[in-house]
């Protein structure tokens, strides 16, 4: 039986784990809803923006979180442009199919040029703040993963106001409910659409930054992120913010306290098993996720 | 190419024409395969032609459900992968023969498809492609971490089955297995294709909803194909253990190998028999020239990111179709697409002519359940 500080320690780490996971998977959400699009892209968006942090940190001795200055932005320009030019243009009864394989195709390619450019060596931000850590009840927590689930909060508290309370927010959410609907009310949906991309891909801009502070990154780490992401959209309900937000404080909880008897290799299967028991006994996903049913 | 040509009653000379030219093409790309050993400068070019058969095989096997349902799977490199290890651990740990081993092997990836694919195909497209990825991170993951019993990333070294003979002479015997199985799971598809089975498949297509309510079992259908694309690929694996002879989790289970069976097919054509053999050539012959003239650089997957990007944009339907619109246009003036046609119009066909089809009078919408409802958007 683990101490008692332990099992605090592993309940602390995994609240925060869990904070950094809601981030990343709401992007994921996100295209889903307004788009039907299962974006494979996305971690390989959010390694390059760990690529970009540290490249601004170990080249320019910029702070990795400055850098998010440029490529939040950034990233909401490429995920207007990836919306308007490539997924918009692909036909609509395949879409959910073939975005698959076109972000898929992304993902590749980003992966690729990350190798050809920072070669395959693992990277990693040394940060004069990297080993401090805060003491709380016996537990030690790592003050850079305080800051990621602190950016974590204030992106997710902000994508939230930005839903419900802009009118972008609105129109982007009669969007995603029902897009006929929302064009009868004269909402320019295409338009909102790809601005919702570029939302979901600056999520991946912040999500990379929190990444780089606390990890090793390489050009094909994606592939590591992708399955978990994945699995909480699916248990979340396919579609559903609030879902995938609970969904993945639930699993990177779980994911904490598994470590402690399994170690961190295997406490990661316990995404894989939630999929597939979501997928066995309740498709539509256990937190919300009116959508997923029919996709 | 059309099925419907060979089932209307009285071929045209111009659709006889093309039968004869098909015909033509399937014995000279036979000949080409079978004589390939003789003619292969170098050992090592004909290892690299073992490499393109064996993603033929796999690419075809990967049709049955990919083709036939529309559902897209990623993680078919995982199915492979497990048929090569299983075949490796029952020869290294079980002493068994090696083509008894591939056999089981092969059995074993059946079994264990029905509940992946029980759980996967309960939904629709997205959550079925992300199951399928997952599959093979698990997989990998499993495969690496439990290395006291697979040999984690040291490897797994598995007996060559026929150890009397030279390196060239290895090659060309497994060129021939793979040829063979090839033909098999040709055959098969071929089969399923112009069966009651396969038109149910082809109906989950083109409108899951409508073909359920017709009263087609979709989901057992849906399992069955997919258990069978499982069992080849699992085979395909197992053969691959056998002649490559050295197994490593990160190359067994790589998300890659099935981007790049999807790749295959889409970019020959996933309606067409010959759609992902044609794939496999061009891209398997494209992967290695990128081996060879880039080595270990991640150019290779700017490539083949740049290359699916591309096939995704501008040719969802694949080469095959491109070129049978082109050979139609000088052989079939008459018929101004290709596009399969389904058993209404087919009755229609037989009872006022082969050329009152529907292609040259198209109708003003999409018939129910019309295989090729996608297309014809396009084309009208």
């Amino acid at each position: 039986m683990p101490s008692g500080a332990l099992l605090f320690q592993s309940v602390i780490l995994g609240l925060l784990l869990g904070g950094l996971y809601a981030l990343l998977a709401a992007g994921l959400t996100l295209y889903f809803g307004i788009m039907r699009v299962v974006m494979i892209a996305h971690s390989a968006f959010l390694i390059l923006a760990a690529y970009l942090a540290w490249w601004s940190h170990a080249r320019l001795g910029v702070d990795p979180l400055l850098s998010m200055v440029v490529t939040v932005p950034l990233f909401f320009g490429l995920g207007v442009l990836l919306q308007r030019l490539l997924l918009a243009r692909l036909r609509p009864v395949t879409l959910t199919m073939m975005s698959v394989l076109l972000t898929f195709a992304i993902a590749v390619l980003i992966e690729g040029l990350l190798g050809y450019a920072f070669t395959g060596t693992q990277r990693r931000i040394q940060l004069g703040y990297g080993s401090a850590s805060l003491g709380l009840f016996g537990a030690r927590i790592a003050v850079v993963k305080l800051i990621a689930f602190g950016l974590a909060a204030v992106a997710l508290l902000t994508l939230y106001l930005l839903l419900k309370r802009t009118r972008f927010g609105w129109a982007l959410r009669a969007t995603i409910q029902h897009p006929d609907a929302a064009r009868l009310l004269g909402i320019d949906t295409d338009r909102v659409a790809s601005f919702g991309f570029g939302v979901g891909l600056a999520t991946a801009a912040v999500g990379g930054t929190a990444l780089a502070l606390d990890t090793t990154i390489y050009p094909s780490l994606h592939w590591h992120w992708i399955g978990p992401l994945m699995a909480i959209i699916v248990v979340g309900g396919l579609g559903s913010v609030p879902g995938a937000a609970v969904a993945a404080m639930l699993l990177g909880l779980v994911q904490s306290l598994l470590q402690i008897p399994l170690g961190t290799t295997w406490a990661q299967t316990v995404f894989y098993l939630a999929l597939f028991a979501t997928l066995a006994f309740r498709p539509q996903g256990f937190f919300g996720g009116r959508l997923a049913q029919r996709f | 190419m059309p099925s419907a040509s060979e089932l209307s009653p009285a071929p045209a000379p111009a659709q006889r024409l093309a039968g004869l030219f098909r015909v033509v093409v399937i014995v000279a790309l036979a000949a080409a395969v079978l004589s390939f050993p003789s003619w292969a400068p170098n050992p090592y070019i004909l290892s690299a032609g073992i490499v393109v058969l064996n993603y033929a095989v796999l690419s075809t096997a990967w049709n049955f459900v990919g083709g036939f349902t529309g559902y897209i799977s990623l993680g078919h490199g995982a199915l492979a992968g497990l048929g090569g290890y299983a075949t490796g651990l029952l020869v290294v740990r079980a002493g068994l023969p090696s083509f008894v081993a591939l056999a089981v092997a092969t059995l074993l990836v059946a079994v264990f498809a029905v509940p992946v694919g029980y759980a996967a195909l309960r939904v629709r497209g997205a959550s079925f492609v992300i199951v399928s990825i997952a599959l093979v991170l698990i997989l990998l993951l499993v495969f690496q971490s439990w290395a006291s019993f697979t040999g984690g990333s040291r490897g797994l070294v598995v007996p060559r089955p026929f150890p009397g003979l030279l390196r060239p002479e290895h090659h060309r015997v497994f060129f021939y297995l793979f040829a063979a199985l090839l033909a098999v799971a040709l055959l098969v598809w071929w089969l399923v294709d112009r069966s009651r089975f396969g038109l149910g498949l082809k109906a989950i297509r083109e409108d899951e909803d409508k073909a359920e309510s017709l009263g087609t079992p979709t989901f057992g259908y849906k399992l069955v194909v997919f258990v069978v694309s499982a069992g080849f690929t699992g085979l395909a694996g197992g053969l691959y253990a056998l002649w490559f002879g050295d197994l490593d989790p990160v190359f067994q289970f790589s998300i890659l190998t099935g981007a790049y069976l999807v790749l295959m097919a889409l970019l020959g054509g996933v309606r067409q028999l010959f759609g992902p053999l044609v794939g496999a050539l061009i891209v398997g012959i494209g992967l290695e020239y990128f081996k060879v003239e880039f080595g270990n650089t991640p150019l290779h997957l700017v490539a083949t990111g740049l290359l699916l990007a591309l096939v995704v944009m501008f040719m969802p339907d694949g080469v095959l179709p491109a070129l049978g619109a082109l050979v139609d246009r000088f052989l079939r003036p008459a018929q101004s697409s290709i596009r399969e046609v389904t058993a209404a119009e087919l009755r229609d066909r037989a009872t006022t002519g082969p050329d009152a089809g529907p292609a040259t009078d198209p109708p003003p919408t999409v018939p129910v359940g019309a295989p090729d409802g996608r297309s014809t958007e396009q084309r009208s």
